[in-house]
Order: C-alpha cells, then sequence, then structure tokens
C-alpha cells in the first residue's frame, strides 16, 4: 500500500481510482463549479464593455479586459468615502468587540462569583436574538444619545458581543490556572496578567473572532441602514452598493453593478484567503464545545 | 485580599461588556415588550406611548390589512425557513462527507470555496443574483436552454420568487454548515466505522446506522442556527423584490422594519417582533424536544 505510484501522487486519487473515486470526484468539481460560477460570473462580467454584456447569445469571458466600469462606478457611489466609512466601522467595532470581549471573557473563564453561570446563560442567550426583535426601540434609542446618523450610531451598539464573550471564555478556560497564579506572585495586576499572560496564550482564538468581527461588519447592512437613514456621506460600502440597483434593471450598466458588487467583495475574501485556518477551528470548537 | 479589593477586578472586567449588552440589547429587548402593548409612533420619544393593552395584537391578528399583511409575512417567513433548512441540513451532511472523505483529493479546496461564498456581503449576492435570475437574458436561463429546459421566471413571479430567494440564500450559507459537518464527522471514531464493515455493512448502511446517529448533536445545533438565520433574511428582499411580487416575499424582518420604522408604527411593529420572538423560542425548544426523542428511540 505504502509504494504510490508516482502518477498517483500527481493525480487527484490518492490511489488507483474506481468507480466511487471518479464519482466523488465528478460530484467535488460539479459542487465547486457551481458554488464558485457566481462570484465568477461577477469578476468577469465586472471586465466587460457594456457592449459585451448585452450580446446575445451573451459573452462569457471579456475579449479586452477592461477595468473602465471600476472608474466609473467608483464615481457613481463615491467609492473612496464608502471604503473609508466601512473600514472605520469595521476596524473600531472589531477592536471594541475584542476588548469587552477577553475582559468578559476572563472574568466568566477564570473568577469565581455569585451568579456567573446565570449572567453567563442570559450573556449567551442573546447570541440568538435575531436583531430585528430590538431594531425599532434601538433606533429610538440611539436618537436619545445623539448618535444617529453618524458612524458612532453604527458602532456603538456592537461595541459588545456574545460570541465573542463566549469563545473567550471557551480558550481562556484552557489556559492553565497555574500560569495565572505565577503572574498573580510576581505582583502582576489582573489587565496586567490578561494582556502579558493569558492574551498571548489564545492568540489563535483572538485571530478568530477579530476576522469574524470585521467580515460582520463589513457586510452589515440592516442596522446601518436604519441608523444612517439619509446621512449619505456617512453610508458604508454595502449600503452605497444599493444606489446602483436602478442600475440593474437594464443589461446596458450590468458591468458597472458587477464591479461595485467586486469592490465590496474583495475585502472580506482577503481576509479570509490569508486567515481561514483561523475561521475553520473557531467554527468548529464554537460548535462542539457549546 | 480582602473582599473588596478581590472584587474591583471582577468589576473593571465585567462591567464594559455588560453595560453594554445592557443599552443595546436588554433594555431595547424589554422595550419592545413594554412597546407591544403601547401606541406609540416611532417619531415620538418613549413618553409619548399611551398603553393601550392588547389592541396591537387584536390588530395583528385581525381581519384588517394589518392582520392580512402580518399573517401572509408570517406564513412567508415559515415556509422560507423550513425551505432553507431542508435544504441545508442535508446538503451541508452531503458537502461534508466530499470535504472529509480522504479518497479523492480536492475536499480542502472545495471548503475554501463554499466557505467563502458565507464570507460575500449580501448586498453583493442579491446585486449578482438579481442579474443570473433574469428572466430575459439571465445566464440560468440560457444554462438551462442548453440542456432543453424551459426558461422559469424566478423573483419575478409570485409562485416561484420566495423558492428563488431561498436558493440564493442556501447558495450562500451552506458553506458554515458543511464546515460544522465535517467538525461533526471528525468527532465519528473510526473503529466504529471499521467495526461495522466488519461485520458486513456497506458504506450506505454505515453512513445511515453509524454516521447519521452520530451526527444528531451537530444537526440539532446547524438546525437551530439555520432556522435563527432564516428568520433574519432581509437584502435580497429589500433591495430586488421588497417584498413583491404581490407580497409572495414579505417576510417578518422586512415587514417589521417597514412598519415599525418606514411607517413609524412602533406599537404594531413591537407586537410582530414579540410574536416573532416568541415562535423562535417554541421552535427551538420543539427541535431540542424532536433531538431528545429520536436519541431516546434512536437505533
Amino acid at each position: 500500500m505504502s509504494a504510490v505510484p508516482l502518477r498517483w501522487r500527481l493525480s487527484p486519487f490518492a490511489r488507483a481510482p474506481g468507480f466511487a473515486d471518479w464519482l466523488i470526484l465528478t460530484a467535488i468539481v460539479v459542487v465547486a463549479v457551481a458554488a464558485a460560477f457566481p462570484l465568477a460570473w461577477m469578476a468577469l462580467t465586472s471586465l466587460m464593455t457594456p457592449a459585451e454584456t448585452m450580446r446575445t447569445p451573451p459573452v462569457w469571458i471579456p475579449a479586452t479586459p477592461s477595468l473602465d466600469a471600476y472608474a466609473k462606478v467608483a464615481d457613481v457611489i463615491q467609492a473612496g468615502r464608502s471604503f473609508l466609512n466601512s473600514a472605520i466601522i469595521a476596524t473600531t467595532t472589531t477592536l471594541g468587540i475584542l476588548i469587552t470581549s477577553l475582559l468578559a471573557g476572563f472574568a466568566f473563564a477564570k473568577y469565581q462569583f455569585r451568579g456567573r453561570n446565570v449572567i453567563f446563560a442570559l450573556v449567551v442567550a442573546t447570541m440568538f436574538l435575531p436583531p430585528i426583535v430590538t431594531l425599532i426601540p434601538l433606533y429610538r434609542l440611539v436618537g436619545y444619545l445623539r448618535i444617529d446618523g453618524g458612524l458612532m450610531g453604527v458602532i456603538a451598539p456592537n461595541l459588545a458581543n456574545a460570541f465573542g464573550i463566549f469563545l473567550m471564555r471557551q480558550f481562556i478556560s484552557g489556559v492553565p490556572d497555574d500560569l495565572i497564579d505565577a503572574g498573580r506572585m510576581d505582583g502582576a495586576s489582573e489587565l496586567r496578567i490578561l494582556f502579558s499572560i493569558v492574551a498571548p496564550s489564545v492568540t489563535p482564538a483572538i485571530a478568530a473572532l477579530a476576522l469574524f468581527a470585521f467580515v460582520y461588519h463589513w457586510n452589515s447592512y440592516l442596522w446601518p441602514l436604519t441608523v444612517l437613514e439619509g446621512h449619505t456621506e456617512n453610508y458604508p460600502i454595502v449600503i452605497s452598493l444599493s444606489r446602483l440597483l436602478s442600475y440593474n434593471r437594464g443589461a446596458m450598466n450590468t458591468n458597472l453593478v458587477m464591479a461595485g458588487a467586486t469592490l465590496a467583495v474583495l475585502p472580506p475574501l482577503i481576509l479570509f484567503a490569508f486567515l481561514q485556518r483561523f475561521f475553520v477551528d473557531s467554527i468548529v470548537s464554537s460548535g462542539l464545545k457549546g | 485580599m480582602s473582599a473588596l479589593a478581590a472584587r474591583r477586578p471582577l468589576f473593571v472586567m465585567l462591567s464594559p461588556a455588560l453595560s453594554l449588552l445592557g443599552v443595546f440589547i436588554a433594555a431595547p429587548m424589554a422595550l419592545t415588550i413594554w412597546l407591544s402593548f403601547q401606541d406609540w409612533s416611532t417619531e415620538t420619544g418613549f413618553g409619548e406611548a399611551r398603553f393601550a393593552g392588547l389592541d396591537n395584537f387584536r390588530a395583528i391578528f385581525g381581519p384588517t390589512s394589518v392582520g392580512r399583511d402580518f399573517t401572509g409575512a408570517s406564513v412567508n417567513t415559515g415556509l422560507y425557513t423550513l425551505g432553507s433548512v431542508a435544504l441545508i441540513l442535508p446538503l451541508s451532511v452531503a458537502l461534508g462527507l466530499l470535504v472529509y472523505q480522504r479518497r479523492v483529493r480536492g475536499g480542502v479546496t472545495l471548503r475554501t470555496i463554499l466557505f467563502s461564498t458565507y464570507m460575500t456581503p449580501m448586498i453583493a449576492v442579491a446585486l449578482v443574483w438579481s442579474k443570473l435570475y433574469s428572466p430575459s437574458d439571465g445566464p440560468i436561463n440560457q444554462m438551462l436552454g442548453w440542456v432543453g429546459l424551459p426558461p422559469g421566471r424566478w423573483l419575478s413571479s409570485p409562485d416561484t420568487a420566495l423558492s428563488s430567494i431561498v436558493i440564493l440564500n442556501v447558495w450562500q450559507q451552506v458553506g458554515y454548515f458543511t464546515v460544522l459537518a465535517v467538525a461533526g464527522l471528525t468527532q465519528i471514531p473510526v473503529s466504529l466505522h471499521e467495526a461495522a464493515a466488519l461485520d458486513g455493512a456497506g458504506p450506505l448502511r454505515r453512513f445511515i446506522f453509524v454516521t447519521l446517529p452520530l451526527l444528531r448533536r451537530t444537526l440539532l445545533f446547524s438546525a437551530v442556527i439555520a432556522v435563527i438565520n432564516a428568520v433574519q433574511v432581509f437584502e435580497p428582499v429589500a433591495l430586488i423584490t421588497q417584498g413583491g411580487p404581490v407580497g409572495s416575499t414579505n417576510v417578518l424582518t422586512y415587514h417589521i422594519r417597514r412598519v415599525g420604522i418606514e411607517r413609524s408604527q412602533g406599537g404594531l411593529g413591537s407586537a410582530m417582533a414579540v410574536m416573532l420572538m416568541l415562535a423562535l423560542i417554541v421552535t427551538v425548544v420543539a427541535l431540542f424536544a424532536l433531538a431528545r426523542r429520536i436519541e431516546d428511540d434512536g437505533p
């Protein structure tokens, strides 16, 4: 069994393929193509000329790829400003979530106090609360706080998050108590222990949470739309993109719409490409240890 | 260490997260419940609310257009949730097996492709799919033509619009559930499969009697998450169909926002939100009860 012929090492098969192996390979290819098709079509169409997008039968691959649509769409949706808004919202929210989750996760994992399990259960329960349930009063509440219409109104309600606290508690529970006690013996403060002993030993979980939070808040739509209504200068890219919908009726501007969609997709996908290992590990542990 | 000194770090650690969750989640949740019993316009302060008893609930279950719209949105959300869960669970197991198997390479690449769609902002998904679905010049109908199938009307027909949104939602989310399924498969001891194979069980019997029963907890978790995700569907409806054609894609998240924010009927919208919350709790409890019964009767 161990002597695998060279040709099989270069092929998709681990050994001489039987009928079942061909079936599996076919299934993988079909699923991969079906899953990748919409995004591939989006990227290809964004590189076409308007004439190409209107041709029947349709053109699938642009003859001479052009970035014209990107230049034009950047103008229509004020891409620069929107990108900046998205970056500010996603980055600030992510930093807030990291800090509040590390602090609370540490307390729930390593401190004994009355009501700990009840409070933790209540926090976790909010993870399952659909945002629409609190949307109406929250909309009025940010008005009272005078942060509606601005980036702070988008950011503030999301600075703490149950999933983050849950994830941090799960991972910090695994940090040996001896390590923490050693820090206390040295006279380190609790905050110092958290940030210079505990946090470094849960770096993969922190990376995962940072990426989740960033992507989630980059993509988030319902709350920014509600709280920013009309304040177009503060729109993140995903809201600005909805302006392209009116362009989506005819075939003529399809390349423009797809260029806009590609721009919005790139940051989360690039992040994911670099750090997918962390994403997958943390989904697995959040699902299993729960 | 004195009791007070011991408490101070605890306070420092917990107060940022708990006060934020208190102000922005617990308080709005309580307000939603309170407002559901009030006559209140979203444009005014909470102080303007007037107690209205059960009027809001009577209205949303009543025979007027308010009631008909809410019932329609509830039915649509129910169908949408059923359709999503019914597609996502079996698909996630099938795709999970493809990713997990080691006979043919490419599983990890497949996982990356599937999961990358999950990272994609819904607005982009909606923009792309509204074009893919286009009845006249859309690529999906073109491809149906290649294999000799008649073109579909997709989002433009009341009969198929909701299913079309279910499909684009499943396409976007199935990667996440596949990763969960792979995690479940990884937990199944190889020795169980080997023992079953020694007893002469073929791949199909091993799947039914070994794999599926041991995936129960994963499937329960996936079902709960899929239900909670499904009731949140908003972007494709808000962007492409605006609830139409003829109300066929008017789902609760979209409807509650339209009533409570756009029409400023905060009391009515809150009553709908409370009903959604109750329905969700009942569904999740029922899923757990079902999983427990299967566990008791299981092979």
